[in-house]
């Protein structure tokens, strides 16, 4: 074993010490991943998208239409008015980004200003973060805007002036004298309003915000578990595909490898050392797996911290990891015997991996494809190496669909290494 | 310590060793001197389980097959391709064949040491070999065979493309571990340097031993006799009998004793202008065994 890693551990050294090789294994996918991202969609955090939420209106007030009003003036809220069922199963199932539920069982336009002020309900995946935090805004907005309205508006509160007094006359058990007062104060300030109401043109819009005065806006958020039906962010399709990038370039990398050490005589001088061919294979081997997780790694911490890639499974996710590094393993002692120059390896093990790159969805995305060219894709390791990692990341794959890529990936490296390790002991 | 019996290796319709046997024994420095394309590196592939022989027999250090693993441990193989990364650093690339030859630890950082400082790379120690002048890629090809401690080292064209300093101490070094006890295969188509370093040299070329021997003895078997040039200050007396033509004033002879035949004729009364004599070489040997020059 020590001498396996003493090989491994040469190998990466020289890995690191190849800037050249170092950024194919590293930059380049990453800067795929950014690029393919970009133009795929945007980052998933809101920005300049459009969120479709569902609004259940409860109550009969005009209140509830005048909110849903104020909603829809937003640029961003896609605005569809529905039973609190539908909105919950469509949020549910990821139709929808979040469900608005206003509640006024006021008569008045402005049931804020009653004894029972609205309440204002926002169900959404709490994974949502961007999304909650951009909503809270959008509809404190609308709630304020009501305020502001009632305000600039005075006329319009005499309906619920007289509710209002109404509503004190009906109280039992009231001090007299404190109902008095409170129907003198509610009569006064009827009168105030229509005459502010008269040159009420003039005024509007000046003196600050009085909605501030009338105290917080009822809103809760209400969690939603959402089955998954799709990628949430394009990143989370992107990110897969850069996966494969990063593999290929350490795949390619260390079979070029071989083949310079072929060259250079340092494959013979390790031969004539006191090793089995196997340690000396197992050691290229190791270095190119490790290389391959690091790189591997070192994206989808990128994607997962910065870029908000969600990962439904971590198990599957590693377990996706692990074997596709494996199967490049295979893939680069494929390579490292397809020509007896460096540059021939080079050479073909590129064209090899572009062509399985693009056939198997790494330039354009599975979900994309065509049926026909999904289906050709099969021959294609970079294919199940990206269903691995989307059935690990959004697609949710249970423990029996996750076998299928996984035991294709293994196939292929397996197949890989037993041709590459044949063709190698036969030209030496 | 090294026995190679009838061995045999062919390349499609290339015979590259064609029934060669020879013997190395301990503590001895063995010389193959030959052409380019005379053999040499692929006997050594085959002695250092490099290749398998189409027939014939090697035996390293009592009856060892260098095919098997452990047998290897026993040979320090410098090839002659430079066979180290030039994307490490000296030190590294030391430690790293050290790790291959089980070293660790202590051990193996004072063999990497020693190393080091034996081929007079200490200072560059830390430095990627892109930084190395050729010469001092060749003496780490060297550290980097060494550093196991091998009893038997295996040195294929060790000076090739080497600078006079770089070759003169490798010369002092494989001297100096003939001193400590190592027994040394060294392959080289530099007459000069067989002859300074080697106590037994085998000729090769086609892939066949044309000779094999000390150099004395190959000197004095394939050699021929050496020749003297002479000139006069005033002509020879007449009596005195010369050993060879005499023409425009230059004496020219071949003897197996050319000293004292000099010796003769000063107390004949003879007083050299000039005199040259012209011992025979290995050179002169491969020229006679095959008709060619070493360097043809």
């Amino acid at each position: 074993m020590r001498m396996i890693m003493a090989i491994a551990q040469k190998d990466l050294l020289i890995l690191i010490r190849d800037k050249a090789g170092l950024f194919w294994v590293s930059v380049f996918p990453l800067i795929m991943a950014l690029f393919f991202g970009s133009i795929f969609g945007s980052s998933g955090s809101g920005g300049a998208r459009s969120l479709k939420v569902a609004f259940v209106g409860v109550g009969d007030s005009v209140g509830v239409l005048a909110f849903a009003t104020a909603l829809e003036k937003s640029d961003v809220i896609v605005l569809r008015k529905m039973p609190m069922d539908s909105a919950r199963d469509l949020v549910g199932r990821g139709k929808l980004v979040a469900y608005i539920r206003y509640t006024d069982t006021s008569t008045s336009a402005f049931g804020m200003f009653g004894p029972s002020k609205p309440s204002i309900e926002v169900g959404m995946d709490p994974a949502r973060r961007a999304e909650k935090g951009y909503l809270q805004g959008l509809v404190s907005q609308a709630y304020f805007s009501l305020l502001k309205d009632a305000i600039a508006n005075p006329g319009s509160l005499g309906p619920t002036l007289q509710e209002q007094a109404n509503i004190l006359d009906t109280l039992s058990g009231m001090d007299p004298i404190q109902r008095d007062v409170l129907q003198g104060f509610f009569g006064s300030l009827d009168k105030l309003m229509a005459f502010r109401s008269v040159d009420s043109s003039s005024d509007s819009g000046s003196g600050g915000n009085p909605a501030a005065s009338f105290g917080d806006i009822n809103l809760e958020f209400s969690d939603v578990t959402v089955a998954r039906e799709g990628p949430r962010s394009s990143w989370e399709i992107t990110f897969p595909q850069s996966l494969q990038w990063a593999l290929i370039g350490v795949a390619t990398a260390f079979g070029v490898g071989i083949a310079l050490e072929r060259r250079r005589g340092t494959y013979l001088r390790l031969r004539l050392a006191p090793i089995h061919r196997f340690h000396i294979l197992a050691g290229k081997g190791l270095a190119c797996f490790i290389a391959c997780v690091i790189s591997c790694s070192m994206l989808l911490a990128i994607g997962i911290l910065i870029f908000g890639v969600r990962v439904v499974s971590p198990v599957g996710l590693i377990v996706a990891l692990f074997s596709s590094a494996f199967c490049f393993v295979g893939l680069m002692m494929l390579i490292s015997v397809l020509g007896k120059t460096v540059q021939a390896v080079a050479g073909s093990g590129w064209a090899i991996m572009l062509i399985m790159s693009m056939t198997g969805g790494g330039m354009v995305p599975l979900m994309m494809m065509p049926k026909w060219m999904f289906q050709l894709g099969s021959v294609s390791a970079v294919k199940w190496s990206i269903l691995a990692f989307e059935g690990a990341i959004w697609r949710g794959f249970g423990v029996t669909e996750m076998m299928l890529p996984i035991g294709v990936l293994l196939g292929f490296g397996v197949a890989g290494l037993t041709v590459g390790t044949i063709v190698l002991s036969r030209s030496d | 310590m090294i026995s190679a019996r009838n061995l045999r290796k062919q390349f499609g319709d290339l015979v590259a060793v064609d029934d060669l046997s020879f013997e190395i024994q301990k503590g001895e420095i063995f010389g193959l001197l030959g052409p380019n394309g005379a053999g040499k590196t692929t006997t050594i592939q085959m002695l250092v389980g490099g290749l398998v022989p189409d027939s014939g027999t090697v035996e390293i250090a009592d009856g060892g097959n260098p095919l098997q693993a452990n047998v290897r441990r026993n040979i320090g193989n410098a090839p002659q391709a430079l066979a180290i990364y030039e994307e490490l650093s000296g030190e590294e690339n030391i430690t790293f064949f050290g790790r291959l030859y089980g070293l660790s630890g202590s051990k193996l950082k004072q063999r990497v040491d020693y190393t080091l400082d034996l081929v007079g790379l200490v200072d560059r120690r830390k430095d990627r070999l892109a930084t190395y002048s050729g010469g001092m890629q060749r003496r780490l090809n060297l550290a980097c065979a060494l550093v196991h401690d091998p009893p038997i080292l295996v040195l294929d064209e060790p000076t090739v493309g080497v600078d006079p300093q770089s070759r003169n101490l490798i010369f002092d070094k494989i001297e100096l571990l003939k001193s400590e006890g190592k027994t040394v295969l060294y392959t080289t188509h530099y007459m000069e340097e067989a002859q300074r370093l080697c106590d037994h040299i085998a000729i090769v070329d086609h892939g066949r031993i044309l000779a094999h021997g000390t150099l004395d003895n190959l000197l004095s078997e394939h050699g021929g006799m050496s020749v003297v040039t002479a000139s006069f200050e005033t002509n020879p007396p007449a009596d005195v009998k010369l050993p060879g033509e005499f023409e425009n004033g230059e004496l020219r002879f071949e003897s197996d004793r050319p000293l004292e035949d000099a010796a003769a004729l000063l107390s004949h009364g003879c007083t050299f202008r000039s005199l040259r004599i012209d011992r025979p070489d290995l050179e002169t040997v491969f020229l006679k065994l095959t008709g060619r020059r070493l360097r043809d």
